[in-house]
């Protein structure tokens, strides 16, 4: 019996156990579904820090909820715990302790969950929707940093009503990524902005964009010794930039790459271009996974410059996707974004898919 | 640019009309895209070196250019690097060029096929030439309906019923720029490219029906319009012969009308709705979603326009009858959140240890409230949603 009630009603693919038999493109990819997904899309989802034993997954939705599941090492996943905002949520994420978990709201509030009572308070309040927010655990601080559309960056301490520290930013935050001690903002009008963390957080450059089309997701990646050295970044035009802070070359080794398009190659038909909805990173491999209103999930090997695998179509865009700590997992919810702009896409099916170690290993020859 | 030098102009390669900082790079590139066997993948020196090579290892014949634009897929003219090009094909790449330099103020296209993670054997792609072709597309980009005189005429008239097909849902692009992306066929290019020298059409180009070019100059100060987006660069080609008109100006989005995109070509198309806000911004304006939302300082863009996913069902909530179950997904009908920090007693009993068992945790939801606590929220439902 699920624990959050959802009715039968959901799940063209029936409600969701373990995928079918089948091929369908509810789950094209056989992989495992999760139980009691949210009702609404999926806008945003995050796995449990290694700080913390076993895999927890949390996923916000349009549904005004956040969820908690954990992921067994069979495959199974249990509801956990949830909670409620008054407005869609746009973002979660861990403390490092795992011991917490921050969410963000069009309610223009983020709240902090405290896993272990499982109650939330607010700690945060913008004068618009909150998009984005990361905790940030310096050597002398910890916060919380929540990027808005009202054209703020706040830092929050969260034992105060007031930010720590406000910034401007040039334009409404579209999404962010923090990897200590650095900070990419991605802003509409293809704004660009780095930070840098230590000591207190502060702009560290403004970027001309790489993209030529409305951002949509970065992710920080590390260099072989895990210091964050540059970023990936997604744009509604089907393709990502991959940009080093400071290269040594940068004609060379800054690139930007298609995907997410139909057809391939094939020039006789238009292309259909679909948007990047989530970038993510293995935290091992280093490998890049793009997920896209294509409904299909893709990883890439950015040192290679190359194309590992792409997955099956799904009958619906893919919103949001995350490794869980150790790169074992993948997972993905699959639920409509509203790229399309008539209205046939009116059901909204929010399974979020784990993608399994077994998934994963067939890809070492890739790698390797 | 280094128009006057090398054979007054960059280094460019003949068999699809991109240039090159260098005649070095110019020449892997031949070597890798078009003189590369398609089946050992040995880089071969020229067109009839590959085909010689094909014939003689594999037992293949070939018998046009891989990666090349129609029209320069000969297989038998030995080119290499800038040598062996025929001088008609010079001159009028000179004379594109030029034009290119006079007619248009701004120029930075949009990156073309470059850099393509599948092609994972590609030397000269990446970052340098994915910047620099833009520059060149464009030019580039004339050379075809340039190509052979008198095939030229047959080209033109031939493209130009080509064009109404792609540019059907925007007819008044036609008149302004077509809002020129990536990826374009040349076709296309020729069309915008050759409106602006109106008057100083280029002998090749009697095909191009000047009625097609009066229609455009006569609305040329209409159009660097709202209509093109904030994303300046990439879909300039101005064609049009206000050269003080520097198109595609972002239009400030700050009033409450978004800019719009520019997602029209024959070849692609943009799977995003036309305001240039984020999927998210446009979903979060919708009457369901703004229901429990404090409602002063409303976000941006509220006015937005009807976005046509309104329809999706933000505003039949009213009318919606609630069926037994209680679409609300958002109330706890179902019973069952923890949510509302106005302590559900229910979770605080079993210690809701969200990573203890699960089993105790299930009847302690059961018990609570039925009432949503959250305020009445109209059944906005999943329309279509499958009961």
């Amino acid at each position: 019996m699920s624990l959050f009630g959802t009715n039968t009603g959901f799940g063209s693919g029936g409600t969701g156990v373990f995928g079918s038999t089948t091929t369908d493109s509810h789950n094209p990819m056989k992989d495992v579904e999760v139980t009691s997904p949210p009702d609404d899309s999926i806008s945003c989802l995050a796995f449990s820090p290694p700080t913390m034993p076993g895999n927890f997954l949390i996923g916000g939705s349009w549904a005004n909820d956040v969820r908690c599941w954990e992921v067994q090492d069979n495959g199974q996943t249990v509801p956990k715990a949830q909670q409620m905002h008054t407005g869609p949520v746009l973002d979660v994420c861990w403390s490092d302790d795992g011991s917490k978990v921050f969410t963000a709201s069009c309610d223009k509030t983020a709240k902090m969950w405290d896993l272990n009572s499982n109650q939330t308070i607010q700690i945060a309040q913008h004068e618009g929707p909150i998009r984005t927010i990361h905790w940030i655990k310096a050597p002398n601080y910890s916060c919380v940093m929540t990027g808005s559309w009202d054209k703020t960056l706040k830092f929050w301490d969260t034992r105060s009503p007031n930010p720590m520290m406000s910034l401007q930013m040039p334009e409404r935050c579209y999404c962010a990524d923090v990897v200590y001690p650095m900070a990419v903002v991605a802003t509409a009008e293809r704004g660009l902005i780095v930070y840098q963390l230590e000591n207190q957080p502060s702009e560290f450059r403004r970027i001309e964009s790489p993209l030529k089309h409305q951002h949509r997701c970065v992710a920080i990646f590390k260099d072989k010794q895990s210091k964050p050295t540059g970023f990936a970044l997604g744009s509604i035009e089907g393709r990502v930039a991959i940009h080093y802070i400071n290269p040594p070359n940068p004609a060379k080794d800054n690139f930007t790459f298609k995907c997410h398009r139909s057809n391939g190659t094939n020039t006789a038909t238009p292309q259909d271009i679909y948007a990047v909805n989530a970038i993510s990173f293995h935290p091992v491999h280093g490998t890049l996974a793009t997920v896209g209103s294509d409904g299909r999930f893709s990883f890439w090997d950015k040192d290679a410059r190359t194309k590992l695998k792409t997955s099956e179509q799904l009958d619906q865009p893919i919103t949001a996707c995350c490794f869980n700590n150790n790169g074992n997992i993948f997972a993905y919810a699959s639920s409509y974004d509203w790229s399309k702009v008539q209205s046939q896409y009116t059901y909204f099916s929010f399974v979020c898919w784990l993608w399994y170690s077994i998934y994963y290993s067939q890809l070492g020859y890739f790698i390797d | 640019m280094g128009r006057k030098k090398k054979k007054q102009m960059k280094p460019w390669c003949w068999y699809c009309n991109r240039d090159f900082d260098d005649e070095k790079i110019l020449i892997q590139h031949q070597k890798a895209k078009h003189f590369k066997c398609h089946i050992c993948h040995k880089k071969l020196y020229t067109g009839p070196g590959l085909a010689i090579h094909c014939m003689q290892v594999h037992k293949e014949t070939i018998d046009s250019v891989p990666n090349a634009i129609p029209g320069r897929t000969d297989i038998e003219l030995e080119i290499y690097g800038m040598e062996g090009i025929p001088d008609k094909d010079m001159q009028d790449r000179r004379r594109v060029l030029e034009q290119k330099s006079h007619a248009e103020s701004q120029k930075k296209k949009q990156n073309q096929d470059d850099s393509d993670e599948e092609d994972d054997e590609d030397e000269d792609e990446a970052g340098p030439s994915s910047f620099q072709q833009p520059a060149a597309q464009p030019q580039a980009a004339y050379m075809p309906p340039m190509h052979p005189g008198p095939q030229a005429q047959g080209m033109l008239p031939a493209g130009y019923p080509g064009m109404p097909p792609m540019l059907t849902g925007v007819p008044p692009m036609i008149p302004g720029m077509p809002p020129v992306m990536p990826g374009m066929p040349p076709g296309m290019m020729p069309m915008g490219g050759m409106m602006p020298p109106g008057p100083a059409m280029p002998p090749m180009m009697p095909g191009m029906p000047p009625g097609q070019l009066s229609g455009p100059s006569s609305t040329t100060s209409d159009s660097p319009k709202v209509t093109f987006p904030a994303y300046t660069q990439p879909s300039s080609t101005p064609p049009v012969a206000a050269s003080s008109s520097t198109v595609a100006k972002p239009p400030a989005t700050v009033t409450s009308k978004p800019a719009t995109l520019t997602t029209l070509s024959a070849t692609s198309k943009l799977m995003h709705p036309d305001e240039d806000i984020s999927l998210e911004e446009r979903r979060a304006q919708l009457p369901r979603y703004q229901r429990l939302i404090p409602r002063p300082g409303q976000t941006a863009a509220v006015a937005a326009s009807a976005p046509p996913s309104g329809a999706v069902g933000g505003m039949i909530p009213a009318q919606r009858v609630i069926p037994p179950q209680q679409p609300g997904i958002r109330h706890p009908i179902h019973g069952q959140y923890g949510g509302p920090p106005q302590g559900i007693p229910g979770y605080m009993a079993g210690g809701m240890p969200p990573y203890g068992q699960s089993a105790p945790m299930v009847p302690s939801y059961q018990a609570g409230p039925p009432g949503p606590p959250m305020g009445i929220r109209p059944p906005v439902m999943s329309p279509g949603s499958r009961y």
